[in-house]
């Protein structure tokens, strides 16, 4: 007897369900590379490029191959039943195209670049970024629904990332970005070199600090309330608005104060972004130091002292290697945030990555940005999945221990 | 159903208002009354030529900063409620994990970064600033707002369906309620960080209270630049008080 | 009047519920029993289409649930879960007026019928109407409980293991509640439960699920009396069994008249269970009682020698009241 059910019926027959997601990623990526700009062609530096659509970029060839590798995966994406090795095939449909993307700006280099110019460059057109975009959000996608390691997302992206960057150094001289790089080398490693070590002082110092003050409010309870409510205050003021109102102080200090100059102490540079920067990392590290301390369960610390252990061996045995994990993950979200909040400081004149943001953005040169904007952005994500991977090492030595 | 000892109930003190009142009736005075403090940043700054920021009055700058950031806010909350919502319904179970794990993300991007990269993408002004900042507030509302429904009573649902409510009864009546604090630390989350990212905006071309911030830092004129991190930051406060009062309001119902 | 008719629930390729037919009359309380897992709250739930079944046929009052809307129908039948499933943003009052508001009742009606309900369920207007869930203990939320699944005066009333998670003592004065309700209101009922023991108080009709399938229906006696295998057996009480099924007989259909013999000293109420009988007989070292009615006078008299004997024929029993 049929039944007309309004609700949906989980029959014995398995019903048409496509993964939409990819649908749905794949149409825009269709739409992206027949839509936008492919590449733009710029004289110089400083006027903006002229962009060219995808069959005058990579010839009609190009652009049909890009097309049928985003269409195949389509239709493995549309087969009606969801098995593990459409969606390997889907996968390595997506990084396919994510290789073969540094010869498609070859290719446009050789055709649309004239090579008596020196000063021509090629930029990366919002074509590119949109599907390059998109792609990575595929690869997130079918590694969620074949339930791979991190790990081995992460080789598979550097992998990727390395093939890009060996294209660019080798052969993709007249790319804007690989121009800008080549003017400033030595500026862009000791940027980065700045960058590292503000962000890894600034880290270090607040872990010893945050570590030591969470446990003087676990001391003394008083503290507590007050401690939490100065350093949540102080996460709420912007970083623009912290840097500017440490300037003043130290200013004056460097002015009057003959021996803190000496120290290299000034109202501009390193000082207040440092102390900036540890004011804010240290939320995070004493919330979660706290928390982490706090979340151990009583029962294992009752049969920690049942066994005999003396309040110091239950500390360093049985609460410090149990609240590890937690305590890293505040690590990572301080790392992370100081990453972000060096290039800020950039505008005080502490110099790292940030520097080249702002630089560029005051001579109009997108290049330049990105010179300074694309590592940041790798740098975050580099510390979040690498200490991130770890916590999830330790998490997994607790639950077998 | 873990019974724990039970917060007094819903007792609306207007005394809780008191600390964002504080804030706002700081930041109003800090607005209005800059131009009188002269002698006070005078000290601050004894060589320069001019030491109240004067290219726009503090009033115009908190305006403009509070329309990027409200128009922002408006798009990201509706938006990001709306994604959230999709995204928990039985036909876009699909797009879940992706969105998840995408707005899990967020927080990585610096917001620096990202409004480097708008950009180039979007160009200088008021406009790209609005998206970059729409874009990246969308990622927290979207994140809790999963998150707050996930983490309803499938029980409560389920009893909810059993005596008769439709899908959008059980929506608006149980799951966004239910979720409704978890949301709103999303939208605190977001303002907050946009407020911080708006200033930030100054930098590239549009006029808001980060402009006497890097007019003074160009100018080596600290008298600028602690005006202007005085009034963000008072801006700042100010929200964020406010959204406090309000979590704790709602909170104070379910416990 | 539920009826289920060779009905099915597959999800993807496991078999949930397998061929399960049995009828509810109206009025009779019906209870599902099995160990967890054996597709009995997947029976109930298909009852009001929170899950649609894959094959047979359910009616309710003789019509297929497929030809109701299923909002409307979920409206017109009350539903009871362990957890309550209370709401936990509104208050008891709120909650308790949720389907008559679904309804589109005037306020003014449901204001008074959340009173009315309240009042039946012992939970006094003054002190709960305003409480929020997580201000009630376990028995006070799932009165709430009940009382919403009540609200609207429905014919049908689908209990989830309503009182699985609650201390024996608790569980206890609800079933009594429930069993005085049901003497009042006499509902259509449908009661999952694992406890046996729950069943076997409440229920006028048994269905022992294992496995999707129903291994044996009937009425508490019968099913106490002749258990189909040894399964049914464990879920019985196994060596118990026979305690059971005196607790469900009463004194008075089992005594003689009084005989000429000199009554024995130990006296029972008539009304009592052959369960209290044969305690009393091990209490006093006696193997006959003398039966008394509501005024102390003697009017029959129960030997341990017939007790034992008639144990297993009887099948008028079951005059509980109910």
């Amino acid at each position: 007897m049929p039944l007309k059910d309004a609700l949906p019926t989980q029959g014995r027959f398995s019903q048409w369900r496509p993964n939409w997601v990819i649908l749905t990623l794949g149409l825009a990526m269709l739409a992206a590379v027949w839509g936008l700009p492919t590449v733009s062609v710029a004289a110089n530096r400083i006027v903006s490029g002229t962009g060219y659509p995808v069959w005058q970029a990579l010839s009609w060839g190009g652009g049909a191959l890009a097309s049928l590798i985003i269409l195949a995966m389509m239709v493995l994406a549309s087969h009606p039943e969801r098995t593990r090795l459409s969606y390997v095939a889907q996968f390595a449909a997506m990084v396919l195209l994510l290789l073969l993307m540094p010869f498609g700006l070859m290719a446009a280099s050789h055709w649309l670049v004239d090579a008596s110019q020196p000063q021509a460059r090629l930029g990366i057109g919002p074509a590119y970024w949109v599907v390059m975009f998109l792609a990575l959000l595929g690869l997130i996608e079918l590694r969620l629904r074949l339930s791979l390691a991190r790990g081995w997302m992460a080789l598979l992206l550097i992998g990727i990332g390395a093939v890009w960057l060996g294209c660019a150094a080798l052969w993709l001289d007249s790319l804007a970005l690989v121009q800008e790089f080549q003017v400033r080398e030595a500026q862009f490693y000791q940027a980065i070199r700045q960058h590292l070590a503000l962000v890894t002082i600034a880290v270090s110092v607040s872990i010893v600090l945050g570590m030591g003050i969470a446990l003087l409010m676990r001391r003394f309870y008083r503290l507590q309330r007050g401690g939490f409510a100065l350093l949540n205050f102080f996460q709420t003021v912007p970083s623009l608005a912290l840097f500017g109102l440490l300037l003043a102080p130290l200013a004056w200090l460097s002015a009057n104060v003959p021996f803190a100059a000496q120290l290299g102490i000034k109202g501009i540079g390193w000082t207040p972004a440092l102390i900036a920067l540890i004011i804010y990392s240290l939320l995070p590290i004493v919330r979660n130091t706290y928390v982490a301390l706090e979340a151990v369960s009583p029962d294992v610390l009752d049969a920690a002292t049942g066994m005999g252990m003396r309040t110091s061996q239950r500390f360093w045995q049985v609460r410090v290697p149990l609240a590890l994990p937690i305590l890293l993950e505040g690590v990572r979200i301080t790392m992370v945030q100081a990453i972000g909040l060096t290039a800020v400081a950039a505008l005080i004149g502490a110099g790292g990555l940030g520097a080249f943001i702002f630089q560029g953005l005051g001579q109009a040169a997108m290049d330049m940005v990105l010179l300074g904007a694309l590592p940041i952005l790798v740098m975050a994500l580099a510390a979040d999945a690498g200490i991130g991977a770890l916590a999830a090492q330790l998490r997994r030595g607790a639950a077998y221990d | 159903m873990s019974r724990k000892p039970q917060p007094s109930l819903s007792t609306y003190h207007p005394a809780q208002l008191l600390v964002p009142v504080i804030w706002v009736v700081l930041l109003a005075l800090a607005v209005v009354a800059m131009p009188a403090t002269e002698a006070v940043f005078r000290w601050l700054a004894p060589d320069a030529r001019q030491v109240i920021y004067q290219r726009a009055d503090f009033i115009t700058l908190l305006g403009r900063h509070l329309f990027v950031v409200g128009v922002a806010a408006l798009f990201t909350v509706s938006v990001g409620l709306l994604a959230g919502v999709a995204v928990t319904r039985q036909w876009g179970r699909d797009f879940l994990p992706l969105a998840t794990q995408v707005a899990s993300m967020g927080q990585t991007f610096p917001p620096v970064a990202v409004l480097a990269l708008a950009v180039p993408a979007l160009g200088f002004g008021t406009l790209p600033i609005i998206v970059a900042l729409v874009l990246y507030g969308l990622l927290p509302i979207v994140r809790n707002t999963i998150a707050g429904l996930k983490d309803v009573d499938l029980a409560t649902i389920s009893s909810a369906r059993g005596m008769g409510m439709t899908d959008g009864q059980i929506l608006r009546q149980v799951e966004l309620p239910l979720a409704a604090p978890v949301i709103l630390a999303g939208v605190r989350t977001s303002i907050t960080i946009n407020i911080a990212t708006a200033a930030l905006g100054s930098t590239v071309g549009a006029s808001n209270l980060g402009d006497p911030i890097i007019a003074g830092i160009i100018n080596t004129n600290m008298a600028y630049v602690v005006q202007g991190a005085l009034v963000i930051a008072l801006l700042a406060l100010s929200v964020d008080s406010f959204f406090e009062v309000l979590q704790r309001r709602l909170r104070s119902h379910t416990a | 009047m539920i009826e289920l008719r060779n009905v099915y629930k597959y999800f993807d390729d496991t078999v949930a519920v397998d061929d399960v037919s049995l009828s509810v009359p109206k009025g009779k309380f019906c209870a599902l029993v099995g160990t967890s897992g054996c597709g009995k709250s997947t029976t109930l739930r298909m009852i009001n289409r929170l899950l649609a079944h894959s094959e047979g046929e359910i009616l309710l009052d003789e019509q297929a649930i497929s030809d109701y809307d299923p909002v409307l129908l979920r409206r017109r039948i009350g539903y009871v879960i362990q957890n309550t499933g209370l709401f936990p943003h509104w208050n008891v009052a709120r909650n308790i007026g949720l389907v008559p508001r679904l309804l589109k009742w005037p306020a003014s009606q449901v204001r008074q019928r959340v009173e009315e309900l309240m009042q039946l369920l012992g939970l006094p207007v003054g002190e709960f109407a305003n409480k929020y869930p997580h201000q009630l203990s376990g028995g006070q939320a799932q009165r709430v409980g009940v009382a919403r699944a009540l609200a609207a005066d429905p014919d049908i009333l689908l209990m989830d293991e309503p009182f699985g998670a609650l201390d024996p003592i608790t569980r206890e004065k609800l079933q009594e509640m429930l069993m005085q309700l049901q003497a009042r209101l006499h509902k259509t009922i449908v009661f999952v439960t694992h406890d046996m023991d729950e069943a076997l108080r409440l229920a006028d009709h048994l269905v022992v699920m294992r496995a999707g399938k129903v291994i044996q229906q009937g009425t508490p006696l019968s099913l106490l009396q002749k258990p189909a295998d040894a399964f049914v057996d464990s879920l019985l009480g196994g060596l118990e069994r026979g305690l059971k099924q005196a607790s469900l007989t009463r004194v008075k259909d089992h005594m003689a008249p009084l005989g000429p013999t000199l009554p024995a000293q130990s006296r029972i109420p008539a009304r009592y269970t052959l369960r209290q009988a044969l305690s009393m007989m091990l209490r006093d070292h006696s193997e006959r009682l003398t039966v008394v009615d509501q005024h102390d006078m003697p009017v029959g008299e129960l030997s341990l020698r017939k007790l034992v004997k008639e144990a297993h024929s009887s099948e008028q029993g079951s005059s509980r009241e109910s």
